[in-house]
């Protein structure tokens, strides 16, 4: 490994499905990641994992032996042993119970998403390379249902301000904003200004943190 | 179990009527979409758009379905979370009182009697919310042992909204009683105008061994 910057992410994978195994193995490869390995439960991934060492640990939520909450678990285990390794969850529904235990069970780079979302390479590639640099990406069905439980502090913010709320509690960037809202960074920045001090939140400058703050905020 | 029946009925349709119809759509759409790819690429590139906004609908649909019928937070993890996670989910602030075991931990409260007391503190919430107009809920819920009668859920869901709610037929609390009523329970309403409302619903269950 001559130059680090251009070796491809590493992934493992858990998911118990045939089909949507072999679906997001090709995905990752076209992706331009390199599969480690891809396993049917999250128990053999847990045992491979220090010998695997991978970047990034891709887990599906309802999987053998009782096909409950194992993703769930696992990635929580994962986050507590190895806050080294991103975690990204993929499901077929997701649950704002479960966003919260992942964001309190440590704070290295963590992603829930609906199976839905990854469909779109552009938009898989996009949260494996964000999980991998220790950041937050949430579904924007997670975050819809964290802003709709805090109706009242949140009206006090305009219409475009709940817009650059929801996207940073998704945990994107200042530029990822700008682009989805077809605005500058800089209005972008105005309004994340603007929000922290409605808020009385305490500005932490980098984009990562502040998510992490927002995020706190909504589970108060 | 006669109103089991029907929403397994109304299940049947809605599957029929969304889901099933989308993907015979998609299916026709894919097979024109096969006849264009050489013919006009162009046209072929915009209905795979449409197809794929399609799939997506049809997922919508299916979990939709699914969530009314089995919530997956109560399949995976229980009455008591998931009762937690209505409380949390609301838009008015819920305190919560659960004193029903987490973890599968005894007395087991039969799946079934879950199921009906997640929908029926689903909708007391709901009520609360849209008709009472209320700023604060609490939801209790427990186990009661009484002995000769053996065991009951109760569950009660308090607001401190207008009040005023009475059971008229073909309405949220008549099908609620209905519902409680189909388990052997009972539904207690007190609910003055002006408020306070409280109801009670109080339904037997044998444990699970």
């Amino acid at each position: 490994m001559t130059d680090p910057t251009h070796a491809p992410l590493r992934i493992v994978l858990a998911e118990d499905s045939v089909l949507l195994r072999e679906g997001l193995v090709r995905l990752f490869d076209e992706a331009g990641f390199e599969t480690i390995a891809a396993h049917g439960d999250a128990d053999a991934l847990l045992a491979a994992l220090d010998r695997d060492a991978p970047d990034v640990a891709v887990l599906d939520v309802r999987m053998p032996p009782t096909f409950r909450d194992e993703g769930v678990r696992a990635a929580i285990e994962i986050r507590r042993r190895r806050p080294d390794i991103g975690v990204l969850l993929l499901s077929q529904y997701v649950e704002g119970t479960y966003a919260n235990e992942l964001l309190s069970s440590g704070d290295g780079g963590m992603g829930y998403l609906l199976k839905d979302r990854v469909a779109s390479l552009d938009e898989l590639r996009d949260a494996v390379e964000r999980v991998s640099q220790g950041g937050t990406v949430l579904d924007p069905q997670v975050v819809r249902e964290l802003l709709g439980r805090r109706g009242d502090p949140l009206a006090r913010l305009t219409p475009r301000e709940r817009e650059v709320m929801a996207l940073m509690a998704e945990g994107r960037t200042n530029a990822g904003i700008a682009k989805a809202l077809f605005i500058g960074v800089g209005a972008v920045e105005k309004n994340v200004t603007s929000i922290f001090q409605k808020l009385a939140l305490e500005d932490s400058g980098t984009d990562h943190r502040r998510v992490l703050a927002v995020l706190a905020w909504l589970q108060r | 179990m006669q109103a089991e029946d029907a929403s397994l009925r109304r299940l049947e349709r809605d599957i029929h009527d969304g889901p099933q119809q989308r993907l015979v759509r998609l299916q026709m759409d894919l097979a024109s979409i096969e006849r264009a790819v050489d013919r006009d690429p162009d046209a072929a590139r915009r209905m795979l758009g449409e197809a794929r906004q399609q799939a997506r609908e049809t997922l919508d649909e299916l979990r939709a379905l699914s969530r009314g019928f089995a919530p997956p937070i109560l399949q995976d993890r229980g009455l008591a979370v998931a009762l937690e996670s209505l409380g949390a989910r609301s838009t008015v602030p819920v305190v919560l009182e659960i004193g029903i075991p987490a973890d599968g931990a005894p007395p087991v409260v039969p799946a079934s009697i879950e199921r009906n007391v997640y929908f029926v503190a689903a909708e007391l919430l709901t009520n609360a919310v849209k008709h009472a107009e209320a700023r604060g809920i609490r939801l209790r819920a427990s186990l009661r042992d009484t002995g000769a009668t053996g065991w009951w859920l109760d569950l009660w869901v308090t607001d401190d909204g207008r009040g005023g709610a009475t059971s008229v037929p073909g309405h949220g609390l008549a099908g609620l009683e209905e519902r409680v009523r189909g388990l052997d329970g009972i539904l207690v309403v007190d609910s003055p105008v002006g408020g306070p409302t409280s109801i009670g619903a109080h339904i037997p269950f044998v444990p699970v061994a």
